[in-house]
């Protein structure tokens, strides 16, 4: 028994031995855990050295680029401004059937990849500052594209640390809108010699220009002016003269807002991926620009690839008309967009992932003078002038040698686009200042919408609030809602499915603010079509 | 403790004590399974205590009595016991039968620590190591697992030659984290990392495509493994703590013996061919609404007579069909392993030499592997007190045009959408020289030209390659403190290089739209796994009754994983790959590391060496939790030997039962606890962007409590062995990515919540049915079944989606949700009214549901292996059979094809105007409208989406299937014992043969019927979470070939 004894005492002495060992190797390391597990190829904590960082960001991610492009705009607003249209056969868009998936890409990334920039920023730099301001002037521009395909969206409280997030009603959104752009350039007037981030780098969209952001922020807020005309004339007037007495985009391509793009990022230009054949010139594009003999066409689209010349298609034909009527509508007898955003071997240029991003025209804001005007608004000019300064900016802005004026006199009409359908011309009004108030009406907004192009998201939203434009019936729907294509049309979208999985309440709480079903036809609060 | 354990003794009884004159019977004991000689085989005529040992060649020589009528007992430690009777005979050769269920054999379990079988009380299984290097899986040693184990499911990843594969036993348990069991060489867990070798190259997530990469174990030689055990619960993997929660796969790498030299030559060579490839229709070619066009690459054309018309690259052809294109494109694999190993030593040291070299030739043209392993093994007994045990492995794989799968411009999908008419030498005019000479891709029609192009560019013009290089190893010192007390040191490293390449020439459609020159990315990804411990060993009899045996030690381990990659969208001189022509070289970085530190305990006290009472308990820091960092993983267990307390009816020769329960972790990731900005290159000077998911400072491992129950019976003196396992698992804390309201500025957040079951039962079978002198049949079962449950997941989110994806699959969904099963698939179906019938739209075609909702599960209700061998003589031959029953597929390659009128199943009703699906409209009226297959098939079901993505109800299959998995017939040749060679045995195999049981469709298709799987539910686009959905996977192969092993 005693050798037992000494048989486990030994042992015993021997496991303390090496547990207390095993222990001090243990207990004596875990001072490295927390540096193992830090990602030390990424930024832990944002401070002054990151925010030019945060704010080009912002900038880059709220027009949205490459696959969110696509997603978020060519798949809807790009269509349904007709613009394009679709040419694959596995997407319903193009029949107005709102795919949830793909329009979250026009909410999401403003909420992930914009708002925590710019509320970093805010944040972090005084109110009186460039960078605070510039930052709310992009603040507007990004959500004002959200609330415009929605209507109500979470906006007063983004950010917060809650399981809901409230949606606030549209007009209290542009209610902020309108005081952030006059906050902003009440500010920046005072600091025209600065340069946000004191880098010009960074800003890539002005290249640190003080007064062009004023002149954007003016610009923006007559935008906006004119989009509240029809549910509050006197507001839009008020907005409307004060922006453009404070100085709106007057010179292009100096003044345009276009967004830089890069090859090596995943921030390629947008429209470039239409590189992927499934959108093609919309029979619209053909009509107007082939009849007014337009010299932007080339800018705009290529020649089809069979027909050597530029061809269009009816937005909303079906999978069996795509792919049938002898392959007149397949890709290669239709125009692929310009050559910009096209590869070389196409006919395009070698880094057109780079070509810069188009955000906000010149000509806009002149044919927005223009309707002011119209409208008997302060707008530094008659209509007729606005609109043919209109033309002649476009014409600046993709460096079109053509004589401006010739065009704006032109009496050409749109023409029809030779289809299967027989498709009549989209309009008959002529390019030169019409007579009534009425033409001039809609030559403004089909001018406007010419010289938008590719910018689809405004070009959408002006249709919806003017309904100016005479853009044809699309030939199919597969939305029950739209039963008559010729008096139906689009008017928003209806709220995401993610955010009624993730933030019911709060969607359940919206829906009152829409003053309708939550589908595709309540118009907007400013819609009043 | 070390020593395997020899239980010789044979209780005996005289038959007669005549003497006679006495006669030397001589003769070489050998295995049955391999020809290998035997030493140390125990030989003894029955009936006395005469008897004597086989040397190191197996040979033996005995005075027998009386050899007329004496008859031999040979028996040795894993091999069934076998009594031969001399019959006269001076030359007698046996030949031993593994057994691999005996139950005093051995048994590695955690950490590489060997027990005695009887005193477990957990289930485990062995692998007959001699089935894995005779018919070999061309792609990872893992698939050959197939059959072998009991309620192992595994999945052979799509990459061709070593592509990552999938193993999950017991069910799978976690949504975020693996499933695959842990693969653990010489006692320390491999880094079996399926990381990509670029970032090109990434693990299915979704349909749309992916690359599957090598994992860890592809780079297991099966020639050097000694031994293979399964342990698939949580008790007996408790020892791995937060790796232990999915099982662990033991390998033992072989050994230097102490006799004398033996050189083990193996040589095999195997054809693999495609097994199942998609059926296609052979009457209608290229072109739409029955009429010849060549501007779309869809089979609704005209009715194939040989009519003459010229083809999309102009030329003129007999419009006739290509049956076998898409067989002809694919071409016959190639697979030669040759190993040689070397063995021997003294008592005071041994060796083991190895080399090893594979070359495979995928199926797809210029998919090949070369392998090289050097394997080192130096064992040292230095003085009575110390022994030392030294390894090393090296390996250097190089695997050339890795396949691409999956639905995007990829070779197999590219393939399977060639029309109808297209002949293989046409399609193989896939480029002609532009202008400056570059080489550019000729006219093809595809159904889908922005994505699929002709699959002779593809696989002449792009490539994917992997180059590694990995060296493991360990030195390890054991010191006996006195006969019962001892510790061991180990230091063991495991370190991969892989460096990836991707090419892809100017012109291919998708992966160089976006730059002139071609694409091209280069890679390094570094994997680094240390490990240290220090274990010390015990075992002391505390009474007559008691003895205690106890192990306790720490462990220290440290794993890293960096990955550098440059690529390039654009080359300046066109299709000449090196980044120093990068027209927008772009560098990424990323590195992960954790390092988890543990101390354990363990004991085992057994009572009259029948009842046996175990536990132990880990206690373990990690660098991936938050501070104090650590966790305990407690397991604890009793079993008896009920055989050897009691007494039983003769018919039981062995009985035992045990219980155990046990926690451990699974896994937990790094780098979650706080939030980081990523930084992008692009305009300006790049930007920040904050990551998408919130940090979870509270993380937690998901947490695995299994309960096991086991009984071990043995009947009619050991010739029926049964082994019944019933477990119950609850995984709870999983981490999760629950959704959140996009507006606070993230997509998700990370989460540790709800609790998935498993539950269980295991049947292993074993038998000898006929047992002679001449022919011996034995049998093996395997029978498992698992059933999962979602009891619980995050509040408010109650489904996730498998494969980290954010759901919406194109043709099914691998969800997990709440009420459900791990795996349930959802799809959109075919609408149906209350009364249940299906619903057509007005042109009588289907009309399919808004949402995606419940289909099936893919996992199999129940799995089944079959092993049937036999022995007669100097022939051997081995069959296994092996299946499952239930669980669903989705072909989402049928879905692709049948859009495109390629499918067999578009063949129908093409000429008949008369196809009616008798389906209801809205209201309830039934529709009696004529529809022709193309508008079915490529229209009809969800105009919304198309077809190319559509119903997935259309293509869901029951996944049931038997097949023949392996056949091997063996001859020992006999080798004159003067001769150099020892003993030499040649083998045909062949993998694969051929189905039994195929499952079919879900859907009866009105006019259309039932159609049987046309795919083989093993296969997986990935070896991750996401499974259950194919999409243009690379078929699997059925291989034949020949296997020769001599000994020297």
């Amino acid at each position: 028994m005693n050798d037992m004894r000494k048989n486990i005492k030994t042992p015993l002495k021997l496991v303390t031995a090496v547990m207390l060992a095993g222990l001090v190797l243990v207990m004596s390391c875990t001072n490295e855990f927390e540096s193992l597990n830090t990602n030390h190829n990424a930024i832990a904590k944002v401070s002054t050295a990151e925010l030019p960082f945060l704010f080009t960001k912002a900038l880059s991610a709220a027009p949205n680029s490459q696959w969110n492009y696509q997603v978020a705009q060519n798949l809807f607003a790009d269509q349904y401004a007709q613009y394009f249209a679709c040419e694959a056969t596995y997407f319903g868009s193009d029949r107005l059937v709102i795919n949830q998936n793909w329009v979250g890409a026009q909410f999401n990334p403003m909420y992930t990849d914009v708002a925590p920039q710019l509320q970093s920023i805010f944040a972090s730099t005084d109110e009186n500052s460039v960078e605070w301001q510039v930052a709310s002037i992009w603040w507007v521009y990004t959500f004002h594209r959200v609330t415009d395909y929605w209507g109500p969206i979470p906006y007063f409280k983004i950010g917060i640390k809650d399981t809901s997030v409230p949606y606030d009603s549209q007009d209290k959104i542009y209610e902020d809108f309108f005081l952030r752009l006059t906050n902003a350039v009440n500010v920046l007037k005072t600091k025209t010699d600065q340069t946000a981030f004191t880098n010009p780098v960074y800003d890539i969209v002005y290249g640190g220009d003080v007064n062009k952001w004023i002149r954007f922020a003016n610009s923006l807020r007559l935008r906006l002016a004119l989009r509240i005309s029809n549910v509050d004339p006197a507001r839009a007037k008020t907005e409307a003269e004060a922006a453009v007495a404070g100085g709106v985009m007057a010179t292009s391509p100096a003044d345009d807002a276009l967004v830089q793009r890069s090859q090596k990022g995943s921030d390629g230009n947008g429209l470039a991926i239409m590189e992927w054949n499934e959108f093609r010139m919309s029979a619209s594009m053909e009509s107007v620009l082939k009849g007014y003999d337009d010299p932007r066409m080339p800018e705009y689209f290529l020649p089809s690839v069979k027909t050597g010349d530029y061809e269009g298609l009816r937005n909303g034909l079906t999978s069996a008309q795509l792919t049938d009527e002898g392959g007149l509508n397949s890709t290669d007898y239709n125009s692929h967009h310009g050559p910009r955003w096209s590869p070389s071997d196409i006919g395009g240029t070698s880094d057109y992932l780079a070509t810069s991003q188009n955000v906000m025209c010149t000509a806009e804001s002149y044919f927005l003078r223009a309707e002011g005007a119209l409208k008997g608004w302060a707008m530094g000019g008659t209509a007729k002038n606005l609109y043919e300064a209109g033309i002649k900016n476009s014409f600046l802005q993709w460096g079109i040698a053509a004589d401006a004026g010739a065009y704006a006199a032109s009496t050409n009409v749109p023409v029809a686009p030779n289809d299967f359908l027989n498709s009549p011309p989209m309009t008959n009004i002529p390019v030169a200042f019409g007579a009534t108030q009425t033409i001039q009406e809609e030559q403004i907004a089909t001018q406007k919408w010419i010289a938008m192009f590719p910018e689809g998201v405004e070009a959408w939203a002006d249709y919806r609030r003017s309904h100016k434009l005479k853009l044809y019936p699309v030939v199919n729907s597969d939305n029950p809602l739209i039963t008559n294509t010729s008096t139906q049309w689009l008017r928003r979208m209806p709220f995401l499915l993610s955010e009624q999985q993730t933030n019911k309440a709060a969607v359940e709480a919206a829906i009152p603010l829409l003053k309708g079903p939550d589908n595709t036809q309540t118009p907007l609060w400013w819609d009043k079509n | 403790m070390k020593k395997r354990l020899l239980k010789l003794v044979m209780l005996l009884w005289l038959t007669g004590a005549a003497a006679y004159a006495q006669t030397v019977v001589s003769g070489k004991v050998i295995s049955a399974a391999d020809g290998a000689p035997i030493p140390g085989v125990s030989i003894l005529v029955k009936g006395t205590s005469t008897g004597t040992s086989s040397d190191a060649e197996g040979k033996y020589s005995l005075n027998v009595p009386d050899a007329g009528s004496n008859v031999l007992v040979v028996s040795f430690i894993g091999f069934t016991t076998q009594e031969v009777a001399i019959g006269g005979k001076t030359l007698l050769d046996i030949s031993l039968e593994e057994d691999i269920t005996q139950l005093n054999e051995v048994v590695v379990t955690a950490l590489g620590i060997e027990r005695s079988a009887k005193t477990l009380v957990y289930a485990t299984q062995s692998v007959k190591t001699s089935s894995l290097t005779e018919v070999r899986d061309a792609n990872n040693v893992l698939n050959s697992l197939q059959g072998k184990v009991v309620n192992a499911q595994i999945n052979q990843g799509s990459g061709g030659p070593g592509s990552g594969a999938r193993i999950v036993l017991r069910g799978n348990r976690s949504i975020q984290g693996s499933n695959n069991a842990l693969i653990v060489v010489d006692g320390v867990p491999i880094n079996n990392n399926s990381g990509p070798p670029s970032s090109n190259s990434t693990n299915a997530t979704n349909d749309f495509g992916s690359v599957q990469s090598s994992d860890g174990a592809s780079s297991i030689n099966p020639d050097d493994i000694e031994s293979m055990t399964i342990l698939r619960g949580a008790s007996a993997a408790a020892l791995y703590g937060s790796q232990a929660g999915n099982g662990v796969i033991v390998i033992t790498t072989k050994k230097g013996t102490k006799e004398n030299v033996s050189v083990t030559i193996n040589s095999g060579i195997q054809t693999d061919t495609p097994f199942q490839l998609p059926d296609v229709q052979n009457q209608y070619g290229q072109g739409s609404g029955g009429q010849i066009n060549t501007a779309t690459g869809a089979s609704w054309g005209a009715k194939m007579d040989g009519q003459s018309f010229t083809t999309v690259m102009g030329d003129t052809r007999s419009y006739s069909p290509q049956k076998n294109n898409i067989r002809d494109f694919f071409r016959t694999g190639v697979t030669l392993n040759n190993s040689v190993g070397v063995s021997g030593g003294s008592a005071k040291m041994q060796t083991y030499l190895s080399y090893t070299n594979n070359k495979t030739q995928g199926i797809i043209p210029h998919n090949d592997l070369t392998r090289h392993t050097i394997n080192l093994r130096i064992s040292n007994q230095i003085s009575e007190k110390l022994s030392t045990d030294a390894k090393v492995t090296y390996i250097n794989q190089v695997i050339e045009n890795r396949p691409r799968t999956g639905e995007e411009n990829a070779p197999v999908i590219d393939v399977y959408q060639m029309p109808r008419s297209m002949s293989n030498a046409d399609a193989k005019n896939y480029q002609a020289p532009n202008s400056l000479g570059v080489q550019q891709p000729t006219a093809w029609p595809s159904t889908l030209s922005s994505i699929y192009q002709n699959p002779y560019w593809m696989v002449n013009n792009t490539s994917i390659n992997e180059h590694r290089d990995r060296i493991m190893g360990f030195i390890s010192a054991k010191y006996k403190f006195t006969s019962w007390l001892n510790v061991t040191g180990r230091a063991n490293l495991d370190k991969t290089t892989d460096l990836g390449d991707v090419r892809y020439q100017d012109g291919t459609i998708l992966w160089t739209n976006s730059g002139n020159g071609g694409y091209f990315g280069k890679s390094t990804t570094t994997a680094t796994q240390q490990w240290y411990d220090l274990i010390l060993e015990g075992e002391n009899k505390l009474s007559n009754d008691f003895k205690l045996s106890y192990h306790v030690g720490g462990i220290w381990q440290d794993t890293r994983i960096d990955f550098d990659n440059g690529t390039t969208q654009g080359l300046q001189i066109p299709n000449v790959f090196s980044t120093n022509f990068a027209a927008n070289p772009t560098l990424t970085s990323a590195s992960t590391g954790q390092r988890t530190q543990s101390i354990f305990g363990q004991f085992s006290l057994a009572f009259k060496e029948g009842i046996f009472l175990e536990g132990s308990l880990r206690t373990e820091w990690d660098s991936r939790l938050p501070s104090p960092y650590y966790l305990k993983y407690p397991s604890v267990g009793l079993s008896g030997v009920i055989s050897d307390l009691v007494t039983l009816p003769n018919a039981i020769s062995f009985l035992k039962a045990n219980i155990n329960y046990a926690e451990v972790g699974n896994g937990g990731l790094p780098q979650l606890r706080t939030p980081v900005w990523n930084f992008s290159q692009g305009a300006g000077n790049g930007n920040l962007a904050r990551s998408t998911t919130e940090a979870i400072p509270a993380l937690s491992p998901e947490i695995v409590k299994s309960l096991e129950f086991g009984v071990d019976a043995k009947f009619l003196g050991d010739r029926v062995g049964i082994t019944a396992t019933y477990y119950e698992s609850k995984t709870t804390h999983q981490l999760l990515k629950v959704s959140v309201p996009i507006a606070i500025g993230y997509i998700d957040q990370y989460i540790n919540a709800g609790q998935i079951d498993n539950h269980g039962l295991e049947i292993v079978l074993n038998g000898t049915p006929i047992k002679s002198e001449k022919f011996t049949w034995d049998v093996g079962l395997n029978f498992g079944m698992n059933r999962n449950k979602i009891v619980s997941l995050a509040p408010n989110s109650p489904i996730f989606y498998l494969g980290g994806n954010a759901g919406n699959g194109r043709t099914a969904t691998p969800v997990v949700q709440v009420g459900g099963r791990y795996g349930d698939l959802i799809s959109k179906k075919w609408k149906q009214d209350s009364e249940g019938r299906h619903i057509v739209d007005a042109n009588g075609l289907p009309v399919g549901t808004d949402d995606q909702t419940y289909l099936g599960n893919f996992n199999p209700k129940a799995l089944l292996g079959l092993t049937n061998s036999f022995t007669f003589g100097r022939f051997s031959a081995r069959v296994l059979i092996d299946g499952r029953v239930g669980g669903v597929i989705l072909d989402g390659t049928e879905m692709n094809l049948a859009f495109s009128g390629i499918s067999k199943v578009t063949e129908k009703h093409r000429d008949d105007n008369s196809w009616t699906l008798g389906g209801v409209n809205e209201s309830g009226t039934v529709v009696e409208k004529t529809i022709t297959p193309q508008q079915f098939w490529s229209a009809g079901s969800n105009s919304t989406s198309g077809q190319r993505y559509g119903v997935g109800e259309f293509f869901a299959y029951n996944a049931t299937n038997f097949r023949v998995r392996e056949l091997s017939v063996g001859y020992s040749i006999p080798v004159p014992s003067v001769f150099f060679i020892k003993s030499a045995r040649i083998s045909f195999i062949a993998r694969n043969l051929f189905w039994l049981y195929r499952g079919s469709s879900l859907l009866d298709i009105p006019g259309i019927g039932k159609r049987k799987l046309q795919i083989d539910p093993d296969m997986a686009l990935g070896n991750g979470n996401y499974q259950g959905v194919q999409y243009a996977t690379l078929p699997s192969t059925r291989s034949l070939g020949f296997n020769v092993k001599l000994t020297f």
